[in-house]
């Protein structure tokens, strides 16, 4: 089974009698229907080596947000919405499942693939660190690099049992000589000292050494084979998996620069990695302070377009294998395989109406979705203008509760509500605007080189 | 009435499989509840021998009908013995502790002693866990002892290594019963284990008691349909395995079915009896709710403890809203009408009030306004049935009457009341109040009340109860009268006493001297309680004229000495006495208040000093007519000369502003030049202080000091004349600095006592230069509230608003938590006959009560002795 183009159409009803028609948001509120639009989604069989013609199917209904681009709302006039019902004040920006006008909250979090330095306090000494939640297509990956009392670097990220030597970890990812390794940490000369002391400790002295060595911490006792295959899957997989953007998409295993292509990620991971323990070093030699997680700029916000991604993308996994389990019993039953009967529409309607509908977002989250406060036009403004952090209110959390003067213009001062979630509960501040990104990367790419940044050496 | 019994003892221990037989009244054996017809299948889960909850069945146990059968035990013959879940630790205990092959204690006797001491001399130490070295050779007789590991819920497994490599061999819960069963009592009594009550054996079960029907009983929803209570459907799952458990028992079956069955079974037990065990999937309803089993009854807040033996839901109580009446005696509450209608107080006929009930029947239930007399809701015959009243039945129900009947009667003026609000967090926010039927729909209170309760008109609600018993009523009178509350037991002052308007009212009416014709005299002492006018202090032009203090002096009693200095005393290095000029010395001899202002000092709900002085003279009764006085004297005090607050109220002249610029400029260059000082690097450190620390310090300090000196410009403009300055002066309400920072500066923001360092790198916001260590770049507000805040100094604001809001937040949600863990940890103690404080094990606390003996309540402001006040009373003077 091959997937194709995926589109989505605007939103429909169909009624009992099997007509279909527009649907509009007053009419979803009175009949308490969905304001949800079908999914369509080009699908090709293939069976061995003979492949069908592509057919395209409806795969589920995706509610869509009123006044969003998708809404048959969109670029109406005023006249026009209230011909259709609507109060052409309705900020919109929420979704009706059932009748009932839901809002997406949106989450704040601390910023991914970034380099944070802190201090740990382990048995009456300070232990220094550099972390980094490395997040990659909804997977998201804590690596530690840490100073430990002997000034040698620790490295852990999950799936990895304690800790991996640093030097080591680098050896296995394809940065062999002392030089190399050195470089890529720092030239400082304090730095190049503690860097001796790691490198003596070192155990390993090729790529294959290093790998080996990351193999027998992941699989102890087991074959030096799956040994290999497990470390290199590891470090693939979950070390820094956020530099996995750099491999080029559709190159499968096997292909043509396939293994150059692997093994520049793994290059690019290891000058990550240096820059880790540059941070981790210049903090112990007081060159760089610990970051403020309460700086805003340390904060980023995930709206309901970055979580409906997340509900989408797991709710389509779960469709794909829904599929693929239609197709191995039709198989198995020697039955024609057709693509209408595989396609079970309703397990993505399914998977995406319900996390809307009670707000139990895929990784546990509760409360994502919020009943829209509809007691006056004002508090529906500030209801999909709140911003909520995942901290626990149970816990005091002074700091991440005040008001950080790096929220001017962007968080209101004054509206939190008091109590158990006062500011952790925030609202944006009326001139807030939200960047999303940059929208050519090789842009910014080209600029940094013409400012006079050179480019690692290696081949990456 | 059955006399009490003392209780000696309570012996806790186990159910034995003999006990659980005796006690059970039927075997069951089939998982079916009802047949077609609905009745009960003999033998089964809701087998008539267990007690019945249907309506016109009879139990066949006791034979009582549904409402008098307590219900009686029945039991299960399990195919094979299973753990029980509450006892894990103590089965890894005991089988970690004994001889895989002899079951004896692995010490030997010389050991045991070492522990536990011998027979004369006990260490009262018992043996545990920790006093077995691991793996070693049994003592008695010699076997190798192997690990016990267990895994939970309720794995058992012995490890044995065999050539370098472990394996784990599982132990069947029979194999442990086995060897539980062999274990000595002797032995068992050095674990502290007694052996008559708890053989260790009967923590597996190899039969189960199934709780009555009346504990599970069955409810029929709207559509016919029975539906079974949890207990019931957990209850069935065992009876269903356990039958085929049995039969492929007999049939023979593969070992490895039996034990699938075997492990089934085991999961079935655990979840009937806890079903939140860690490490198995909680047995969940057919709707995926997990099932209410036996520990979940129990546990938790809403558990039988916590949620149906220390609290539960009560009658005759009402709850509404609360607004204030300062018409009204601190001692009473305004109860709507409807409420009163409502609620109704049990009143036994007797051939003395036989007419005035008969007459109360024939009003019936309807009270169609608050003139009219109470009517009765209820009539109790003798045989104990309950006639409601209604409109058709009165007369009847009235000629009926006749001595051993009840009447239900409805609350009236006067009723004793319990009044409550929550959080009770002290003894005085449940307190007996009488009762004043009142138009409306809240629950009325004299504000000077609020305090004890912490109650404010915002929208509270507050709970009311009637007492329904002589006993009750007494107590309530007796020990919870608002009279026998005004001292707190906390500090022995009183906590009942003007407060705001009160206080404001008259501090404005006794400050300094003022004249009153008679006409305006009485309409202040309108609704004070006094018979005459004093001689009028001073005539004028043939008009007699009262003096302010002459009015006042006729609410005190009039034995009453006393010499104090108000709250508006400024604590002057020499006393000028009578002739202070804020006439902040307050002297009363033999009830007249001969110079001073009355203020919060004086009257003031926590340090009202004359209400003090006349608990302790003429005793709470008296006091409680005084506060009331003083609440209607100066209210009407108040309400003569009027008071308000706006705007205006905050200006100041072009002098005070110019003055209070050059003030805030002055110090700002004097934390210039301080900023200076520690740039050039010669700022020298205080003592244990760095040179950042010590300039923050002497920052904080000058701008510190410069809005106080702001706060003294403008108090020194406004004067008495401006309300602000009256409820500050007079502490009612506000302070000077809150007058400061409207009228003045507002001053320093800080965040956790330092100034505000947090932000970009270098600078808190981008309207600064980085690095700039000035006032106003790290929240100094040079503006005041009425002059308005520039967008900087109001974010700054901001900051320092939040810190106040989170740390309320935080604060109540940890002191509510840490007053549950006291009033657990503290509840049974009690002050013994010899004086000392014990716990109900008769431990002593404290050999004397609060270490000194004394009674907070009963001491003054926690002295036990007011050797002032007495002296002060005696020579009447000042001591």
């Amino acid at each position: 089974m091959e997937l194709g183009t995926i589109e989505v159409k605007k939103p429909l009803v169909r009624e009992a009698d099997g007509s279909q028609g527009d649907l509009f948001p007053s009419e979803a509120r009175l009949r308490n229907l969905t304001y949800a639009a079908p999914i369509h989604l080009g699908l090709t069989l293939a069976q061995g080596d003979d492949r069908q013609e592509p057919v395209v199917t409806t795969i589920g209904q995706l509610p869509i947000m009123v006044g969003s681009v998708s809404c048959n709302l969109y670029g109406m006039s005023d006249d026009d919405r209230v011909i259709h019902g609507e109060d052409p004040l309705d900020p919109g920006g929420y979704f009706i499942v059932n009748g009932t006008e839901r809002v997406l909250m949106t989450l704040e979090d601390l910023a991914s693939n970034k380099i944070m330095t802190e201090y740990t306090e382990r048995y009456n000494e300070r232990i220094y660190v550099a972390k980094v939640f490395s997040q990659y297509r909804g997977y998201r990956a804590l690596v530690v690099v840490e100073r430990n009392r002997k000034n040698l670097l620790e490295v852990s990220f999950p799936s990895v049992a304690g800790h991996l030597k640093f030097v080591d970890l680098m050896r296995a990812l394809g940065m062999v000589s002392d030089h190399d390794v050195v470089n890529a940490v720092s030239t400082d000369e304090d730095i190049l000292t503690y860097m001796m002391q790691n490198l003596e400790e070192s155990d390993c002295d090729s790529l294959e050494a290093g790998i080996m060595y990351v193999g027998k911490k992941l699989a102890p006792n087991q074959t030096r084979d799956y040994q290999r295959k497990r470390a290199e899957f590891v470090l693939d997989n979950y070390l820094l998996p956020h530099l996995n953007y750099l491999m080029p998409p559709g190159l499968k295993e096997g292909d043509e620069g396939y293994r150059e292509a692997v093994e520049g990620v793994r290059l690019a991971k290891a000058h990550f990695l240096g820059r880790m323990a540059e941070a981790c070093f210049d903090l112990v030699l007081n060159k760089r302070r610990i970051d403020d997680k309460d700086h805003y700029s340390n904060k980023r916000l995930k709206l309901a377009g970055d979580l409906m991604e997340d509900l989408f993308r797991i709710s389509l996994n779960r469709l794909t294998r829904d599929i693929k389990y239609q197709l191995e019993r039709a198989s198995m039953r020697h039955r024609d395989l057709s693509i209408g009967t595989a396609v079970r529409a309703d397990v993505l309607t399914e998977r995406l109406l319900h996390p809307l509908a009670t707000g139990n977002w895929v990784g546990g989250r509760t409360g994502v979705s919020q009943l829209l406060d509809r007691v006056d036009h004002m508090s529906v403004l500030s209801h999909l203008r709140r911003v909520i952090s995942p901290l626990s209110r149970s816990q005091p959390h002074f700091e991440a509760r005040d008001l950080h003067p790096t929220q001017w213009g962007r968080i209101c001062p004054s509206e939190t509500p008091e109590g158990p979630n006062c500011g952790l509960v925030k609202n944006f501040a009326q001139m807030v605007e939200i960047s999303r990104g940059v929208p050519d990367e090789e842009e910014v790419v080209r600029m940094l080189y013409n400012l006079g940044v050179e480019h690692i050496k290696g081949d990456i | 009435m059955a006399s009490p019994k003392r209780i000696g003892k309570i012996e806790f221990g186990l159910l034995s499989p003999k006990e659980i037989r005796t006690m059970s009244v039927r075997k069951i054996i089939w998982a079916d509840t009802y047949d077609d017809d609905g009745f009960p299948y003999p033998q089964g889960l809701m087998d008539l021998n267990l007690g019945v909850i249907d309506p016109g069945l009879r139990c066949k146990t006791c034979d009582q009908k549904a409402s008098e059968c307590p219900g009686h035990f029945g039991h299960i013959e399990l195919a094979k013995p299973v753990i029980h879940v509450g006892y894990t630790r103590l089965i890894r205990k005991l089988l970690r502790v004994t001889c895989r092959g002899c079951s004896r204690l692995l010490l030997s006797p010389e050991e045991i002693v070492k522990v536990i001491g011998t027979e004369e001399e006990a260490t009262g130490d018992i043996l545990s866990e920790k006093d077995i070295k691991k793996e070693r050779v049994c003592p008695h007789c010699g076997e190798q002892q192997l690990k016990i590991n267990f895994e939970k819920p309720t794995t058992f497994s012995e490890v044995m290594v065999e050539e370098g490599r472990k394996i784990e061999h599982k132990l069947t819960p029979a194999d442990i019963r086995a060897r539980l069963e062999k274990i000595p009592d002797d032995d068992l009594r050095h674990l502290g284990i007694n052996p008559t009550v708890a053989r260790p054996e009967w923590t597996i079960l190899t039969v189960l008691p199934v709780p009555p029907v009346t504990m599970r009983p069955s409810i029929i929803l709207e559509n016919g349909q029975r539906s079974e209570d949890d207990l019931t459907h957990k209850l069935v799952d065992i009876i269903r395995i356990n039958q085929r458990f049995k039969e492929n028992q007999d049939a023979g079956a593969p070992q490895l079915i039996i034990e699938d069955l075997w492990e089934l079974l085991q999961y079935h037990v655990t979840t009937y009896l806890d079903n939140e065990v860690a490490g198995c999937p909680p047995a969940r309803h057919r709707s995926g709710r997990p099932l209410k089993t036996l520990s979940q009854r129990l546990k938790g807040k809403d558990g039988r403890f916590r949620g149906s033996l220390s609290g539960k839901r009560v009658n005759f109580s009402a709850r509404t809203v609360i607004s204030p009446d300062p018409n009204l005696s601190v001692i009473e509450v305004g109860i709507p009408l409807a409420v009163a209608n409502e609620m109704s107080v049990p009143v036994h006929v007797t051939p003395y009030n036989i007419e005035e009930l008969r007459q109360m029947t024939l009003n019936g239930p309807v009270r169609a306004s608050l003139d009219d007399p109470c009517g009765a809701n209820y009539v109790i015959r003798p045989d104990k049935r309950r006639l409601r009243l209604a409109e058709g039945n009165l007369e009847t129900v009235a000629e009926m009457l006749e001595p051993g009947y009840i009447v239900e009667r409805q609350i009236r003026n006067g009723d004793i009341v319990l009044f409550n609000r929550q959080p009770s967090l002290h003894r005085m926010s449940i307190m007996a109040h009488r009762v004043r039927v009142m138009d409306g729909r809240t629950f009325r209170l004299n504000p000077a009340v609020c305090p004890p309760y912490n109650a404010d008109f915002d929208g509270d609600e507050m709970n009311l109860h009637i007492p329904q018993t002589e006993e009750a009523r007494a107590e309530a009178a007796i020990l919870c009268s608002v009279e026998e509350n005004i001292l707190s037991p906390r500090f022995g002052g009183p906590i009942i006493g003007g407060i705001h308007d009160h206080v404001s009212g008259i501090f404005m009416l006794t400050n300094q001297v003022r004249w009153f014709s008679k006409e305006d005299a009485l309409y202040l002492l309108k609704h004070v309680k006094m018979e005459h006018l004093p001689a009028p202090g001073r005539v004028e032009n043939d008009v007699p004229m009262w003096s302010n203090k002459q009015i006042f002096s006729l609410v005190l009693p009039p034995e009453l000495n006393m010499v104090f200095k108000a709250s508006s005393c400024e604590n002057c290095d020499i006393c000028k006495k009578d002739l202070c000029e804020r006439d902040a010395y307050v002297r009363i001899i033999d009830g007249i208040l001969e110079c001073g202002t009355i203020d919060k000092k004086a009257i003031g709900a926590f340090d009202g000093q004359i209400v003090h002085r006349i608990i302790r003279q003429c005793g709470m009764k008296r006091a409680a007519e005084f506060i009331d006085d003083i609440t209607h004297l100066s209210i009407r005090a108040i309400m003569m000369d009027g008071f308000s607050f706006g705007i205006d109220d905050e200006d100041l002249s072009k002098t005070e502003y110019g003055q209070i610029d050059e003030v805030l400029s002055t110090a700002l260059l004097d934390v210039q030049r301080r900023i200076r000082i520690y740039e050039d690097g010669q700022l020298e450190p205080m003592p244990g202080r760095t040179p950042e620390e010590t300039l923050e310090m002497q920052i904080m300090q000058v701008l510190g000091k410069a809005r106080d000196r702001t706060g003294e410009i403008a108090g020194r403009h406004l004067g008495l004349g401006n309300s602000a300055v009256v409820m500050a002066v007079s502490g009612a309400r506000g302070s000077m600095l809150n007058l400061t920072q409207m009228a003045g500066c507002v001053g320093q923001q800080s965040v956790r006592g330092e100034r505000i360092m947090r932000g970009y790198d270098d600078r808190t916001l981008p309207h600064f230069k980085k690095n700039d260590r000035g006032a106003d770049a790290h929240g100094f507000i040079t503006h005041s509230y009425k002059g308005g805040l520039n967008p900087t100094e109001f974010f700054f604001h901001a900051i320092g608003g939040r810190e106040g809001l989170v740390d309320t937040a935080v604060r109540t949600s940890q002191s509510g938590y840490l007053q549950r863990r006291m009033i657990n940890a503290l509840q049974d103690l009690k002050v013994a006959y010899d004086g000392t404080v014990r716990t109900t094990g008769g431990r002593i606390i404290q050999f004397r009560y609060g270490e000194d003996g004394t009674d907070p309540m009963k001491s003054s402001f926690g002295d036990p002795v007011d050797v002032k006040g007495i002296v002060e009373s005696v020579l009447k003077e000042e001591v």
